[in-house]
């Protein structure tokens, strides 16, 4: 596919991201700090992201499965999951976060465990956007025009 | 809810919005925060203002660094860190007699977390992210 046309399509990807509630300004913090110093800096923080998030996950999934819940480690993990899905700007995600804490500080064990349902769905869907999104960023190639430029 | 994101162009290209703010003097940080991601992104956007930048996971090394003669004008601090929390490692940083501006920071705003961490003698305390509408004015002042 020809190369302008690729990153046609790639802006009009990233565009949706932002449209359909997916990802927030923070993730464009993220695109400022990347320059030539660190060109992947995006992709690299997210992919840290998906790597210490799966952990948390496992860790709140089997903390789910313990009765009863000892909601203070839920709330635990939770902060750090919500910490890191807000410095990326993963904005669907940070709401489920927010929504499962709530269900902790009430004691709500049939709140928290639909409510992390609906998180990993939201996760897994961010995942798969952001996963072709950089793979067609590879494809397109780096861009002529400088990035920010520094001091 | 796109459309405040509409002129800026996939990434990288962000180059448009011209020279980004930068302190002119030697300025010095240290993140502590023990989640990967928080970490480098914290550490990143306070090198990417000219602050040098170190990060540590957990408050007892802050502390240990501190100890050891490091000082640093801005200090980040996380409030949920294992065995030693936020207010407690801003408590012995004080202790120390380190003058450096310490901001608390938490992924979910608390009222009590705030004042535990006022009182322990953090100089603000936020809820992430970390956002150059934020940071900058701090730098700024301690750039002055």
């Amino acid at each position: 596919m020809e190369r302008n046309q690729m990153r046609r399509q790639l802006a009009l990807m990233r565009q949706s991201f932002f449209d359909q509630g997916f990802l927030d300004e923070q993730f464009i913090q993220l695109e400022e700090l990347q320059d030539d110093a660190n060109p992947n800096f995006v992709e690299e923080v997210v992919t840290l992201y998906y790597r210490d998030s799966s952990r948390l996950i496992l860790n709140i999934d089997q903390a789910l499965e313990r009765n009863p819940l000892d909601f203070n480690k839920l709330d635990n993990y939770m902060h750090q999951f919500k910490g890191s899905s807000t410095s990326i700007g993963a904005k669907k995600v940070k709401a489920e976060c927010t929504q499962f804490r709530e269900y902790c500080k009430a004691g709500n064990s049939e709140g928290c465990m639909r409510t992390f349902q609906q998180l990993k769905k939201e996760y897994a869907i961010l995942k798969r956007k952001l996963e072709a999104y950089f793979q067609q960023a590879r494809q397109a190639g780096p861009l002529e025009t400088a990035c920010r430029s520094r001091n | 809810m796109g459309a405040a994101v509409d002129h800026v162009s996939p990434m990288g290209m962000s180059g448009g919005s011209g020279q980004r703010f930068s302190c002119k003097n030697k300025l010095t940080a240290l993140v502590v925060d023990n989640g990967g991601v928080c970490q480098a992104i914290q550490t990143a956007i306070l090198r990417s203002y000219g602050v040098e930048t170190e990060a540590v996971e957990t408050g007892e090394a802050a502390v240990e660094l501190i100890a050891s003669g490091a000082t640093f004008n801005l200090i980040i601090i996380e409030m949920l860190l294992p065995f030693m929390n936020g207010p407690e490692t801003a408590k012995q940083i004080r202790a120390m007699g380190a003058q450096s501006k310490i901001l608390g920071i938490t992924a979910f705003f608390d009222e009590r977390d705030q004042q535990e961490f006022l009182a322990a003698g953090a100089d603000k305390y936020i809820e992430k992210p970390l956002s150059p509408e934020i940071v900058i004015p701090i730098i700024r002042k301690l750039d002055n």
